[in-house]
């Protein structure tokens, strides 16, 4: 079965020389297609740059990354700003909405780094809107909407140029218990409909609620389980 | 780099949502644009107005006079001279020694102090004026040496009332001594002449005479401190100057001793324009470096705008914009913001320069029609856009090579 991501030995080390910081430690992961993993550990723990890293935000310092295939693991800033824009789709604990551009607009960022047209930009960015129930708040600032809300249209951003993975770092951080079930919901959905989603969070009761369980401690995987109690895979 | 339209949209959506922001950096520039424009269209219209004034009167007129060495050698110019250049050297029209003396008058509207200007008939030549009514004195006025006069029409209004004076008498006293002279012509002042011929109030009466008329006070005219000499435009300024030099050096036998000294009008035109010149230069330098100033403006807006809009460039990469996308961005607000305020400064430039010259035509009298200039809007107009574009790189380039890590994590 083909990986949708494979990361092989990854280290990542700042301040390399006397005070250097092991964020990750020799960090070896698998992920298929269209899994729901939950990728959990404490602050500090490594869970953040193992989510940039993932995320090709940042570069490793040793290791290798393969995403949908492709090696990602050396690739210079413009090579990962494509990748970003073709293989992720990210939903951030602050939403990160821009605050002048309406709902739609937002959606639509993406697909305007992507070269898209106009027309089908819009169409691609409408039905998006319409999977995350905001089809009445299109034309809506952030400012305007609530925490849910704004991260409805995250995650309708983040789907809106079908990415092969959707990687959610904390999403329901900032949400109150409704709008937290509201977002793991349509998350699930997403997985449900064949997306793979991997969510990093610290909370148990969100981890439980994914499909598999990966557990980060002092930049090494301490643990790694399906979620119907049986051992996965040897880490 | 296919996307450029749509990094203008994104530069246009910020621009008209920071209004303020987007206003105050396009002041600098609309002030140092508008006011190059300005200066340089009024510089230039001012120039141009007195040039035509001085060449509708000058040409061809060259003054000739007596230096310090012929005065203290007690050699002057005579009326001999005068013939003789008339006569012997190919382009002189005309020549006139530049005579003159003062006296008052007692009219009916009270006491005036006189100026006259003396000289042949070819003094007209000389004149700011046309002709209103009458005629000029005459070659044989002069050779008679007639009390006759010519007055403008303004100071005929001012001693009797009306400008209706023709064959009229003034009463004169020079040098305490009476005697009368007939008025034969009036006179008005041509347009377009205040840069040369201005007038004041309390000024004297000014009357042209024949410089044969003023026996009867007691002296002859009969050697001269200087000359104009009117010079057609077939001969050459250059080689009447030579000649008549040359005459009259051999006529007073004093070659090489410089008694004898010129100036044209054309010296005149080139010192003036000299003086305009510099004038000009050192205002635009002074607009230039507002123009300069309000660069930096747009360069510390930019940065600003840069710094607090550090997350919104760590979002905008983190959805996959390369570093030339979000440098484009950042240069078109900056090209789009400098372009505006250019067109706007070179409206309100032009506006400031069209008012400033119905200023100066009101309270002149003469005509001064803006002088603009395309170089002039062109090169303030790329002169702004490059300041836009070089002044935008650095914080676009600043903005767009942030990690996107880094740039999410700061609020």
């Amino acid at each position: 079965m083909d990986n949708l991501i494979k990361v092989q030995d990854m280290c990542k080390v700042y301040n390399p020389g006397e005070n250097e910081v092991r964020a990750l430690d020799h960090v070896n992961l698998e992920i298929q297609r269209g899994e729901f993993v939950a990728i959990i550990g404490h602050s500090g723990s490594g869970k953040s740059t193992l989510m940039n890293m993932l995320g090709c935000l940042d570069v490793p310092t040793s290791g290798s990354y393969y995403l949908n295939g492709k090696d990602v693991s050396a690739l210079n800033d413009n090579q990962l700003s494509e990748i970003r824009n073709q293989e992720i789709g990210f939903i951030f604990q602050g939403f990160n909405l821009i605050s002048n551009l309406t709902a739609i607009e937002n959606v639509e960022l993406p697909l305007i780094y992507r070269g898209i047209g106009r027309s089908k930009r819009h169409k691609l960015a409408k039905e998006a809107l319409v999977r995350v129930g905001l089809e009445k708040r299109m034309d809506h600032k952030p400012s305007e909407m609530s925490g849910g809300q704004q991260q409805r249209v995250a995650i309708a951003r983040a789907i809106a140029a079908e990415p092969p993975v959707i990687l959610a770092d904390e999403p329901t951080g900032n949400l109150d218990s409704a709008s937290t079930e509201e977002i793991m919901g349509i998350l699930k959905g997403l997985h449900e409909a064949g997306r793979s989603v991997i969510l990093i969070t610290h909370d148990n009761e969100i981890a439980d609620q994914a499909k598999r369980v990966v557990r980060i401690l002092d930049g090494k995987i301490v643990e790694d389980y399906y979620n119907s109690g049986r051992k996965a895979q040897e880490a | 780099m296919g996307n450029m339209i749509e990094y203008i949209k994104m530069a246009l959506k910020n621009i008209t949502a920071n209004k303020g922001r987007s206003f105050l950096t396009m002041l600098g520039i609309i002030i140092g644009i508008s006011s190059v424009i300005m200066v340089m269209a009024v510089g230039d219209g001012t120039a141009n107005a007195m040039n035509s004034e001085v060449e509708d009167l000058g040409t061809g007129q060259i003054n000739v006079y007596c230096s310090e060495e012929a005065s203290n050698a007690e050699e002057w110019i005579t009326p001999e001279d005068l013939t003789a250049i008339r006569e012997s050297i190919e382009g002189v029209d005309g020549i006139t020694p530049n005579d003159g003396a003062s006296g008052t008058t007692i009219t009916g509207k009270g006491e005036f102090a006189l100026s006259f200007s003396a000289g042949t008939e070819d003094l007209q030549k000389a004149l700011n004026f046309n002709l209103k009514r009458g005629a000029y004195f005459t070659a044989a006025d002069v050779e008679e040496g007639n009390r006759v006069c010519v007055i403008s029409d303004s100071d005929a209004k001012r001693l009797f009332g009306s400008d209706d004076v023709v064959g009229m008498d003034i009463d004169v006293t020079i040098g305490g001594i009476a005697g009368s002279y007939r008025i034969v012509g009036v006179t008005q002042q041509k347009e377009n002449t205040s840069f040369i011929s201005y007038t004041y109030e309390g000024m004297p009466v000014a009357l042209d005479v024949p410089y044969t008329s003023f026996e009867i006070f007691g002296w002859k005219s009969d050697s001269f401190y200087s000359a104009v000499v009117f010079a057609n435009d077939k001969a050459s300024s250059e080689d009447v100057v030579r000649e008549m030099i040359h005459l009259l050096e051999t006529r007073h036998q004093c070659a090489g001793e410089d008694y004898f000294q010129i100036q044209s009008f054309q010296d005149m035109l080139a010192e003036m324009n000299n003086m305009l010149a510099i004038v000009t230069t050192f205002i635009s330098c002074v607009a230039a470096i507002s123009l300069v100033v309000g660069g930096i403006g747009v360069m510390n807006i930019m940065l600003v705008s840069v710094t607090e809009r550090t997350r919104e460039i760590g979002i905008r990469k983190s959805l996959g914009a390369k570093t030339s996308s979000i440098l484009m961005q950042f240069l078109a607000e900056a090209a789009i913001l400098t372009i505006l305020g250019g067109i706007i400064g070179i409206l309100l430039g032009l506006l400031g320069a069209v008012g400033a010259c119905k200023l100066m035509t009101a309270s002149m009298g003469s005509t001064i029609y803006p002088g603009v200039k395309a170089s002039t809007i062109l090169g303030a107009t790329l002169f702004s856009c490059g300041i836009g574009v070089f002044f935008g790189i650095y914080p676009a380039r600043k903005a767009a090579k942030l990690s996107p890590i880094e740039a999410l994590r700061r609020n």
